[in-house]
């Protein structure tokens, strides 16, 4: 569970050029978006491109449960683990 | 004749930060090598920092050096090519039938730039991104003039990069990436006038290619030269400081 954390949190920082962050700084339940991390729409448009290539996981950008899903890494993580128990 | 006062310029590009670097290579002509570029972007909020490119920081760059009080000003924003490196990988990506970037794309517009700009300055008043395959200096002074029928003071960017090697036989673009920023203002003195040239008073410095036109401009920035004259639409404008008949 850790690891997959700590992989997503390495798929964010590469896919949107957070060079100046760290794995580590990111806490798990802290808010990716706005008051978080203070990732913006554009990201999470970009997130959802790195979900599907490296997971195959495709979001309804719109929908309320992808937000739900984008809230901290620890939502991505079981978005990611139930994906691969289906 | 179009008139106006050149209250501040700064210019920027690898290792050309101050007045001083920018004199030397216009006597010396020296070769400027692309990843010397040395800008400080501390000010800018570190997620907003991420999004900017080569084109972009040499942009932000010369704006902070010019060290303006109030950047809630109009701008006008002119490249002639803009970041087409971006936009040939985004074309490449889709003939590998690979997803787009949100990002690269959001990022490949003409005004991408003034765009982050706008938003680290809060600055919502009128911007212009312009694109001019000729004279690009020329119309990005003109499109500020335009401005300054109803606005004070107008931020003047004109920022550049070479274009990726597979387009540069189709078309001429910058050596290297720089940004000059000037402010343009108003006043009863109108110190700088733009005055077109009948036909036949074309002076011998018309500039056959962005480098010649940034170097002719740069001359005039710092006074090396009488005037800056250039080709636009078929016909010659003039720079010149004003001359004051009263005195």
């Amino acid at each position: 569970m850790t690891a997959l954390q700590t992989e997503l949190k390495e798929m964010i920082i590469e896919c949107l050029d957070l060079e100046d962050v760290e794995a580590e700084e990111i806490d798990n339940d802290d808010p990716l978006f706005v008051d978080g991390l203070g990732l913006d729409s554009i990201d999470a448009l970009e997130i959802g491109l790195a979900l599907q290539k490296r997971y195959g996981i495709k979001l309804d950008s719109n929908s309320e449960e992808t937000r739900a899903h984008f809230a901290n890494v620890n939502a991505l993580a079981d978005l990611v683990k139930n994906h691969r128990t289906i | 004749m179009a008139g106006f006062t050149l209250e501040a310029w700064t210019a920027l590009a690898p290792s050309l930060e101050t007045k001083e670097d920018w004199t030397k290579w216009l006597s010396e002509n020296t070769d400027i090598a692309e990843h010397q570029l040395k800008v400080n972007l501390k000010h800018v909020p570190m997620m907003l920092r991420r999004r900017f490119n080569t084109l972009g920081k040499c942009a932000m760059g010369a704006i902070h050096q010019l060290g303006l009080e109030d950047p809630n000003i109009p701008c006008v924003f002119a490249s002639q090519h803009g970041d087409t490196k971006l936009t040939l990988s985004l074309l490449e990506g889709i003939g590998k039938h690979e997803d787009m970037s949100p990002t690269g794309f959001s990022l490949a517009v003409h005004n991408a730039v003034s765009g982050l700009f706008s938003i680290i300055h809060h600055n919502n008043r009128e911007i212009t991104a312009i694109a001019a395959m000729q004279g690009l200096i020329a119309s990005a002074l003109f499109e500020a003039i335009g401005q300054l029928q109803v606005s004070e003071k107008v931020l003047c960017i004109v920022y550049d990069m070479p274009l990726p090697s597979l387009y540069q036989p189709f078309s001429q673009s910058s050596e290297f990436p720089y940004a000059l920023a000037l402010v343009l203002s108003r006043d009863n003195e109108n110190s700088l006038s733009l005055t077109y040239q009948k036909e036949g008073e074309a002076g011998q410095h018309l500039h056959s290619n962005p480098k010649s036109e940034l170097q002719g401009f740069l001359a005039f920035l710092l006074d090396q030269s009488d005037g800056y004259q250039c080709r636009l639409n078929g016909s010659t404008w003039a720079l010149q400081k004003t001359v004051n008949h009263a005195g």
